[in-house]
């Protein structure tokens, strides 16, 4: 199961599992975004690659018009994918503190 | 004398006493009446005493004269007498004065007191062609039948023949029907008293099927929690038909109520096959496997009347213990005691394998048969799965190695197994919509196996990914099987793909982590990521079974050094 919606200041909430069934919607929600957007990781639980999928289109639209998505507050346990995917060279990532 | 057959102009008062009879031909549909009305309309026709009308029975070469219902009917070879002289030349024979002729056989008359005076005998030749019988006329009333009768007798032998054709035809249609009914009663009775459900026993899977070939087999199982344990049979009558059907669902009945009268395996036993020997027929008997499970200290006691082999796959050893009977088939003859039942115990993942014989002997077009060989190599390179797997598995098999080759005897399979503590498996539809209960399951097997759920990420990881690679690319339609394996210091995840063809997921390129973004795609990363994260990561494929094997294994130490 997945939320995603407009947090307080502007970020992007996000909670819950990004797989390959929840990607959909999930694309389709940040396809709206503009700008420069921090996505409010601290409630993500999971992703997979299709949802690492997601991100990346995401950023390479936001990139192409000046923007970009930050993301906030990862969970320790979901940076080894994006290490070994490479995808934290591609991302601004704060860490969960 | 012998007459070649005559085409005489008929009179119309011929043709309207030939019309009549054939009115009359056409309402009998049963063989006795309509031998009596060809009979009739003969002798009216050609002014006769009297009557009679042979039959030809092909297969055994003989003409048959139904003399009266309850009668044993005269039989003669086909060559015989008048009759017979006829039947081969399929001509009229007109004998004028039958005791000059050599070939008339006086005896009827001395046993009747009647005399043959003169004689014409028929060939009745149906429209197809075909010899039907014969048919004689004795005794013009007022002299000797002359080439007039002999023309009309032809008329009227072919209305009788395609009579009598049309009422052995419809004759051979109504016994094969009620023969069918016959069969399908007998056989919704034996399915009736199948267990509908499988029991539900903690710390085991049970699973068992029925299939049914064309005619009745005598196949029959059962599975059932009774005070005494789980009750496992599977039992087979002698021969095809009605007959055995109807035994074994007698037989179940027999032995459900001697457990519910509170009988013990050795009295249901014995009971069974001392009232089975009472009443079952001489040549009929029925092999059976009995046997009680204690599931609380996982004993499996049994007697085997001549059911074999029965086969216990132990999953330490991975191999099989097989058991012979322990006495005679059921109903083969009383016996005054039974030697000890045997015993055996179950163990973790162990599997109690019982399967009929229409398995074992089912042929394929070269005449081979499948044999206790393929059934045990399906259920050890299943043993991980389910009861339910394994039997789809077994069944899928015995039709695929039959290459189109009838059923020749009833099917059936009893499965017995002990639960494996240290696996979890389950089986989820090819579709995306699946993830969520793969979460739940997950979920409850890491709760379940105790397994560390700072690995629980890269289980799901790996099943996601493997699973969604099987949704996106793979051919077959069967379910997925996904199990997780407690093993030492962490977790072994395997994906079961039955029907897909070969792609080895740990071939598969790496994804070059350092280009820059806008040349960065998403595909490939799922199996990039398992590589990095696994232990061990091997795929194996099966080409016999088309079956398909990913196994990851991750443990806690490989979680060193990332987040």
């Amino acid at each position: 199961m997945l939320s995603i919606e407009e947090g307080h200041g502007g970020a992007v909430v996000i909670v819950g599992r990004l797989d390959a069934a929840e990607a959909a919607s999930a694309q389709a929600f940040l396809d709206q975004v503009k700008g420069t957007v921090t996505l409010d990781c601290t409630g993500l639980d999971y992703i997979s690659s299709a949802g690492l999928g997601v991100l990346l289109k995401t950023q390479k639209r936001l990139l192409g018009v000046n923007g970009k998505l930050r993301l906030a507050g990862l969970k320790p346990h979901l940076l080894d994918v994006f290490t070994y995917s490479g995808f934290d060279q591609l991302f601004e990532i704060d860490r969960a503190s | 004398m012998t007459t070649a057959v005559q085409h005489r102009p008929l009179s119309a008062a011929d043709l309207e006493a030939i019309l009549d009879v054939t009115k009359a031909l056409a309402a009998p549909f049963d063989l006795m009446t309509m031998l009596g009305e060809v009979v009739a309309a003969a002798k009216q026709v050609l002014r006769a005493e009297r009557g009679s009308v042979w039959l030809y029975d092909e297969p055994r070469g003989e003409l048959v004269l139904e003399v009266a219902t309850g009668i044993r009917p005269v039989r003669v070879p086909w060559q015989a007498g008048l009759v017979g002289a006829c039947a081969r030349s399929r001509r009229i024979i007109n004998v004028p004065d039958c005791y000059a002729d050599a070939r008339f056989d006086a005896s009827v008359d001395k046993t009747s007191g009647y005399r043959t005076r003169c004689m014409l005998t028929l060939p009745l030749v149906d429209h197809k062609d075909v010899l039907v019988g014969v048919m004689q006329v004795l005794n013009k009333i007022d002299g000797v039948f002359d080439v007039d009768d002999e023309a009309l007798a032809t008329a009227l032998a072919a209305q009788c023949a395609v009579a009598l054709s049309r009422v052995r035809m419809m004759s051979a249609v109504i016994e094969g029907e009620k023969m069918r009914q016959a069969l399908e009663m007998a056989r919704e009775v034996q399915m009736s008293t199948l267990p509908g459900t499988m029991p539900s026993v903690p710390g085991y899977d049970v699973c068992a099927t029925f299939r049914p070939a064309d005619l009745t087999g005598g196949d029959t199982f059962d599975l059932a929690l009774l005070d005494q344990g789980l009750l496992v049979v599977l039992g087979d009558a002698t021969g095809h038909g009605i007959a055995p059907a109807l035994s074994v669902t007698q037989m179940q009945a027999m032995l459900r109520m001697a457990f519910r009268l509170g009988a013990d395996l050795e009295t249901a036993f014995l009971q069974l096959n001392n009232r089975l020997a009472e009443t079952l027929a001489e040549d009929r008997f029925i092999t059976a496997f009995i046997g009680l499970l204690d599931p609380a200290t996982h004993v499996l006691r049994f007697h085997s009347g001549g059911q074999g082999p029965i086969l216990c796959y132990r999953a330490a050893t991975r191999d099989f213990e097989r058991y012979k009977p322990t006495s005679f088939p059921l109903g083969a003859m009383e016996v005054p005691s039974l030697r000890a039942p045997v015993s055996l115990t179950m163990h973790a993942g162990d599997v109690l394998v019982l399967v009929s014989d229409g398995i074992y002997e089912q042929e394929n077009p070269r005449g081979e048969a499948f044999g206790e060989a393929r059934v045990t190599s399906l259920i050890e390179a299943d043993r991980e799965a389910s009861a339910a797997v394994m039997l789809a598995r077994v069944l899928d098999a015995v039709h695929a190695f039959a290459e189109g080759a009838p059923q020749a005897d009833d099917m059936t399979i009893v499965l017995l197994k002990r639960h494996d503590a240290s696996v979890a498996v389950g089986e989820f539809d090819r579709t995306i919509d699946a993830l969520d209960p793969i979460v739940a399951f997950t979920a409850e097997a890491f709760a379940r196996l105790s397994l560390d759920d700072r690995l629980r990420t890269r289980v799901d990881l790996a099943v996601e990914e493997l699973f969604t690679n099987m949704v996106k690319y793979g051919r077959g339609s069967a379910p997925v099987q996904v199990r997780l394996r407690a093993v030492d210091g962490g977790v072994e995840v395997s994906l079961i793909d039955s029907d897909g063809a070969p792609f080895d997921v740990t071939k598969a390129p790496d994804v070059d982590i350092d280009k820059p973004i806008e040349e960065r795609e998403p595909g490939g990363l799922g199996l990039h990521l398992l590589k990095r994260m696994a232990d061990r990561f091997d795929y194996d494929y099966a080409p016999a079974t088309g079956r398909s094997l990913i196994t990851v294994r991750f443990s806690v130490a490989g979680l060193a050094g990332c987040g």
